[in-house]
């Protein structure tokens, strides 16, 4: 059962990769959110419950609800509806996907093969959500969507520390979650200030500092 | 002690925006800095109450590096405060801008002394990440457009960094299985069973996380701009206090590799990029036309230098504390004076200013002494720190790397000296003189003096500080 959510994850940041929609990038956003909420669930084999209440309200809460509704709000009311010509084309990025995930694979088979303990398919695909994270904020140019693309590289490091046995203590934990809500609602008063000041929300835009 | 530093941040910064009264902010803001440095000396000297026990103390305790950073922060705090007044009343701010901002900066203080303070890595990440959220705020504070696209790019830059690192810390925890834990003393007690392969990847992570917020090069970027867009008192404050808080985390992390026997992998790393960060300030710094924009640059070189320092192993800690120190004081001081000169000239170019000392004598001279002070010339304590990480090049047995060090020094003093130069001598326009407020002067002028003690005539507590912390790694 784990193991298809896993694939369903991998998959999801395939249609972000196709897909040209900012909306549809929360919908992904909102959908991941559910299937770490379901993988935490699943997961279940402690006894320590705070630590499992407190990983469901994150995922579940957090993750699927409060920031993709927040999100969504923010572009309705900004009118922003979808993701300029990108720098390298969809062509071209599609194989670069392709190419994250045979990457991923293969760590994901190194992994199970040197016996490191941590649970392959986990460790590989988070690999690669976090990997195509970061080469969809190079290559995008809206700055909503490099608040997006950075909620995907957190939910890649999620998974990451769900492939680890090791469990944080709650107080670490509050903490990141803390630190990660005020993250992405200053990048959204940010976000709301620079539509305004500068009149539009492409980086490229932003090239007043330099020497 | 430690549930002071932490709590009274935050109930002052209540106290200040429910009082709406610019005296009480003008006051916690001077006194917050003050029961720092006063926690710091009595820390120093063995006395320590524990007010809230418990659970608090496993996560957050002193050691001897700890009270080095804490002492250093407290100094900066306090010049950066005593100058934030005189920043309040040459802007004609309001009652609300003055509560918010000190508010802003209490919580910033508190986020610092978390990282400072934390014994658990984990932990130490959530505090650098608070530190980037909460002086965010302060870079927008002027909320002109420049400050607003340097506050954007400091924030997301520092995040994606940060978020980087906490890959690392994953990686880590998955080579430290056989003990389960991320407290810093269990770290360096079972460094040796940690898996090496693990280790090395998990700190070439951390490496770049936290390298992003301490500005070393390549990943400088958000540096200048944020440096040269935030007021001058918190340009004073990012500079002498932020970089270096991030600089103990890595610190730390450093100390699992030394325990694990695996230096000889970071001290590679960091070598290289040390090097990288002084070859890139050197390039920049000769063609900068801004003068805020050049110290920030100047802070990348001495990161550079102090990752040289870690790099050289048990003689070139000791330099690099030094230097640490030595480096935030006077940059506090050449952001707070640089702070006056763009209250004097109204101009952030270098080409735009000049006859500061026509202008005003007294801002001046401390431009320059400070000047002679972050170049390390003989009386103040940058040059013994320079000094002994040469040194240290020699007792490492690679002292055909000197020889590129001193270029590249000689190319940033010759490159800082040069615009300094100009901009204090020459003839002004209208030749009224000018003589600021006696908060504009006085913070500087007592890390001048902190400065020149260190250098002459070292004190002895002084000195055992500078040991204690250089101790901590070995």
């Amino acid at each position: 059962m784990s193991n298809i959510l896993i694939i369903l994850l991998g998959t999801s940041i395939l249609y972000v990769f196709a897909a040209s929609r900012i909306e549809s990038y929360i919908k992904t956003l909102a959908f991941q959110g559910l299937i770490l909420f379901l993988l935490v669930i699943l997961d279940i084999k402690e006894i320590n419950w705070l630590n499992i209440a407190f990983l469901a309200v994150e995922t579940l809460v957090v993750k699927a609800i409060v920031i993709p509704f927040f999100l969504l709000r923010v572009i309705r009311k900004n009118e922003i509806g979808r993701e300029v010509e990108p720098y390298i084309s969809q062509f071209y990025s599609m194989l670069i996907a392709s190419g994250i995930f045979i990457l991923g694979f293969v760590v994901a088979f190194w992994s199970a093969k040197i016996g490191s303990g941590v649970k392959p398919l986990y460790f590989g695909v988070s690999i690669v959500l976090i990997v195509a994270s970061l080469f969809l904020i190079v290559n995008r140019k809206r700055i909503i969507t490099h608040i997006l693309c950075y909620m995907i590289l957190e939910n890649g490091i999620f998974l990451l520390s769900l492939s680890v046995a090791n469990e944080m203590p709650l107080l670490v934990n509050l903490g990141v979650l803390l630190d990660l809500f005020v993250g992405v609602y200053l990048f959204v008063i940010f976000f709301n200030k620079i539509q305004e000041m500068f009149d539009g929300s492409h980086i490229d835009i932003l090239t007043e500092l330099k020497d | 002690m430690v549930s002071i530093l932490l709590f009274l941040p935050a109930v002052l910064g209540l106290i200040v925006l429910l009082s709406k009264n610019k005296i009480v902010t003008r006051i916690s803001l001077i006194i917050l800095p003050l029961i720092y440095s006063a926690i710091a000396v009595l820390e120093w000297f063995g006395v320590n109450w524990i007010i809230l026990p418990g659970w608090l103390n496993i996560y957050f305790k002193f050691d001897s590096i700890g009270i080095l950073f804490l002492a250093v922060l407290s100094i900066v705090f306090l010049a950066s405060s005593i100058y934030s007044i005189f920043y309040f009343d040459e802007h004609n701010y309001s009652v609300q801008q003055e509560t918010t901002y000190s508010s802003t900066m209490f919580l910033f203080a508190a986020a610092m002394v978390g990282v400072i303070l934390s014994t658990h890595l984990a932990l130490t990440w959530v505090f650098i990440e608070a530190t980037t959220l909460t002086s965010a705020l302060l870079i927008y504070f002027e909320k002109k457009k420049s400050s607003l696209e340097a506050a954007w790019k400091y924030i997301y830059i520092c995040s994606i960094g940060i978020t980087l690192a906490f890959v690392g810390i994953i990686v880590l925890s998955i080579g430290s299985r056989s003990f389960n834990s991320l407290f810093f003393s269990d770290l360096y007690l079972h460094a040796a069973e940690i898996n090496p392969f693990w280790l090395q990847i998990s700190f070439a992570f951390i490496l770049v996380g936290f390298g992003t917020k301490i500005g070393i090069a390549p990943i400088h970027a958000w540096l200048p701009d944020a440096h040269s867009e935030a007021p001058s008192p918190v340009s004073a404050m990012l500079s002498g206090t932020l970089l270096n808080t991030a600089f103990l985390g890595l610190l730390r992390v450093q100390g699992i590799m030394i325990h694990a026997n695996e230096e000889s992998f970071s001290n590679f790393l960091m070598l290289i990029t040390g090097f990288l960060s002084l070859l890139i300030s050197a390039v920049f710094m000769l063609q900068i036309k801004n003068y805020k924009r050049m110290l920030a640059y100047s802070s990348i070189e001495n990161m550079g230098i102090l990752f040289i320092g870690i790099a050289l192993g048990k003689p070139g800690i000791f330099a690099a504390m030094i230097l640490l120190v030595a480096h935030s004081l006077s940059k506090t001081s050449l952001f707070l004076t640089s702070g006056n000169i763009l209250h004097l000239f109204k101009s952030k170019k270098i080409e735009n200013v000049q006859g500061l000392l026509k202008k005003d004598s007294l801002t001046g001279w401390i431009w320059l002494i400070s000047l002679l002070s972050i170049s390390g010339l003989p009386p103040f304590p940058a040059f013994i720190a320079k000094f002994l990480i040469v040194k240290a090049f020699f007792a490492a047995g690679l002292a055909w790397l000197a020889v590129p060090f001193f270029i590249l020094l000689a190319v940033i003093v010759y490159g800082m000296g040069s615009a300094f130069f100009k901009m204090s001598f020459g003839e002004i326009e209208n030749g009224n003189k000018l003589r600021l407020n006696f908060s504009a002067y006085a913070g500087q002028i007592i890390l001048l003096f902190l400065l020149l003690m260190i250098g002459t005539n070292l004190p002895y507590v002084v000195l055992n500080l500078l040991k204690n912390a250089a101790g901590f790694l070995y």
